[in-house]
């Protein structure tokens, strides 16, 4: 029996991580509630109707309205369906009122509860002066195909330098859901880490701990378990959400959807590699749960920053802010993952912004490995950032 | 005893086991159990025992025939699939022991063991601690309880503002003890004024079995007990080695 290698410390420490988060009621019950969510956001959407054409129902008190409300229906160039209702003057407003009708058209007035939808707007207008121009053509006395050639000009045709993707929005969703689970990963396990390191610190099992192992191997024991558990967990999240949405058809899962998936998977451990020694670190400088919160926000801020970029990306992937955020370390695992999923992150850019977020996460390590050793014995009260760091010099010195 | 453990830093001089400097490895062969006590609160006791027993190198399997072993030997068989934090503070520093125990140390190192400990609990511990010592295994353990060090311990240090004051064989520091003889004489009904008459006799203690007598300058206990005849009613007249609680009076005033 002889003192245990390094490797094999590392390995003992992330076991029981793993294992003990496994058996705790706590933390399974709350990833089964995730992944109910998941299931529920990927398979209601296409249940509730939500992505086909949207329907309307025009009400109609005469019969110049009903007309321009059935040529409202047939108005090219907009994906809705529109109903037509006969209603007498009387019925209007209890019609409105009650929502059986979106909108009331009578006498070249659009009468609405609410601001009516712009596409409703736009139909209505267009309806509006193709039935008056007809009415005006006629007066003129012109007929037949010439009458329908001045009604239908040919439209306007629209072309892109690049190729539309028709599957734009379902990948737009998947993207905002993959910067949610990131965002939400990372702040959790962040946070189960640094809990974990003062779970130990508060009971003072550290010493006991460390009268055997070094507080490296203890760091990256811990960091290591719930990095696997982490990655575990939205692995299996992501499975379930992609399998749940394939076969509710919200979205057509093919090789570039799991290439996305993959890589955000992917990119919680380049993220989750970068932040756990800042948390370790958090947690070790705290000799309490109560003032852990505290000591972690400048790294919870950190990660929320780049949640709220991440909806800038969303909406404009190839814009300014995308580029400069894709190769900043701690916001890169939130705001790449999304470009990655809507196609507009090149593959150099890509494999930039994860070489800039490894070597970052592999340069930090050590330099939290030197806090975290300064300050996890220190019991008490809070320790200055500064004093943990100095703490393990005066120690090397001597050793 | 932080610093033979390595977890904290000292300011000179050196660890040595067995003539050869201290290092983690040779650590992982001790066994610890620190002052402010500290195991998993969430942790099941037989889990926590036999993590511990690996961390100190046992493999699996050791590790849990060892957990099974201590949890059998410190009474807590019934308690080995609870939480630690729901046992009574008396059963989690059985855990804490066993923690320190169950890799089978070289050397058992114990911060103020006995403190907070029942008299059942302390006689439990004694007992334990004493089989370790017949088996051959070091206990060094620190206590402000000094009637168990001197019932329990072969050897003592005295340690004062981090400096060794007195240290030795408990039986050579009682008898090399400052006032080499001491005697505890009564006399019936009588005060202790006849002691005047004794030349080197100095009283130390009054207490309900007499005065306790320390005998300077070559005085012989006959002078005392002669002295105490000529007084009155001799009911008490014993010679009196000191306590190790004396002896720590002394060296820590000293």
């Amino acid at each position: 029996m002889s003192g245990l290698r390094g490797r094999e410390a590392v390995r003992l420490v992330a076991r029981r991580e793993l294992t003990q988060k496994l058996r705790e009621k706590s933390f399974l019950i709350s990833m089964g509630v995730t992944t109910l969510i998941i299931v529920l956001v990927a398979v209601l959407p296409p249940l509730l109707g939500a992505g086909g054409p949207k329907e309307y129902t025009l009400g109609a008190t005469d019969g110049e309205s009903a007309e321009i409300a059935r040529a409202a229906a047939k108005v090219p160039g907009f994906d809705v369906e529109v109903e037509v209702e006969r209603l007498s003057p009387a019925e209007a407003s209890a019609a409105i009122d009650d929502g059986r009708v979106d909108a009331v058209l009578s006498g070249g007035e659009l009468r609405s509860k609410e601001e009516p939808d712009d596409e409703l707007v736009g139909i209505v207008q267009a309806a509006s002066s193709q039935v008056r121009q007809a009415q005006a053509l006629r007066a003129a006395g012109l007929e037949g195909a010439e009458l329908q050639r001045a009604l239908n000009p040919p439209p306007v045709k629209v072309t892109t330098v690049e190729p539309v993707d028709p599957e734009r929005d379902r990948k737009g969703a998947f993207a905002f859901v993959a910067v949610l689970a990131l965002y939400t990963q990372l702040l959790t396990f962040g946070y189960l880490l640094a809990s974990g390191v003062v779970e130990e610190k508060a009971s003072r099992v550290v010493e006991v701990l460390l009268s055997t192992i070094r507080p490296k191997d203890l760091l990256v024991g811990k960091i290591i378990g719930l990095g696997l558990l982490g990655f575990g967990q939205l692995f299996v999240m992501t499975a379930i959400g992609l399998l749940a949405a394939a076969l509710s058809g919200a979205l057509e899962v093919n090789g570039e959807i799991l290439g996305a998936a993959a890589l955000a998977v992917g990119w919680f451990v380049l993220g989750y590699t970068f932040y756990a020694g800042l948390f370790a670190c958090a947690g070790a400088l705290v000799p309490r749960q109560e003032e852990l919160q505290s000591s972690m926000t400048p790294l919870t801020m950190l990660i929320l920053v780049s949640f709220f970029v991440s909806f800038i990306v969303l909406d404009d992937p190839d814009g300014t802010l995308a580029h400069v955020t894709s190769f900043i370390p701690f916001s890169a695992p939130i705001t790449m993952p999304p470009r990655i999923a809507l196609g507009e992150a090149p593959a150099y850019e890509i494999l930039i912004a994860i070489a800039v977020t490894l070597i970052s996460a592999l340069a930090l390590i050590p330099l939290a490995g030197r806090i975290y050793s300064g300050a996890v014995l220190r019991t008490g009260s809070a320790i200055k950032l500064r004093d943990a760091w100095r703490a393990t010099a005066r120690a090397e010195s001597r050793a | 005893m932080r610093i033979i453990l390595g977890v904290l830093e000292r300011d000179a001089g050196e660890v040595r086991w067995r003539g050869e400097p201290v290092d983690l490895a040779t650590r992982a062969r001790f066994g610890y159990m620190p002052e402010e006590r500290g195991l998993y609160p969430k942790m099941r006791v037989r889990d926590q025992l036999a993590y511990f027993a690996s961390l100190h190198g046992l493999s699996a399997a050791e590790a849990g025939a060892a957990a099974d072993l201590w949890l059998e030997r410190l009474g807590l068989t019934e308690r080995a699939g609870d939480r630690v934090e729901t046992l009574s503070l008396g059963n989690q520093q059985r855990v804490q022991l066993g923690v320190a125990l169950v890799h089978g140390p070289e050397l058992l190192v114990l911060d103020e063991p006995f403190s907070g400990l029942d008299p059942v609990g302390v006689d439990v511990l004694s007992g334990v601690l004493g089989g370790l010592a017949a088996e051959g295994v070091p206990v060094l353990f620190s206590s402000h309880q000094l009637e168990l060090v001197e019932r329990l311990c072969e050897s003592v240090a005295i340690v004062k503002d981090g400096r060794l004051v007195a240290s030795g064989r408990v039986e050579d520091l009682r008898s090399q003890g400052a006032r080499a003889v001491t005697v505890r004489v009564a006399v019936q009904a009588v005060g202790d004024e006849w002691l005047a008459r004794v030349p080197g006799a100095e009283v130390v203690d009054r207490g309900p079995d007499g005065v306790l007598v320390a005998l300077n300058d070559g005085a012989g206990p006959e002078a005392v007990l002669d002295a105490a005849r000529g007084a009155g009613t001799v009911t008490h007249f014993a010679l009196e080695r000191p306590t190790l609680s004396e002896l720590f009076r002394q060296a820590v005033a000293a």
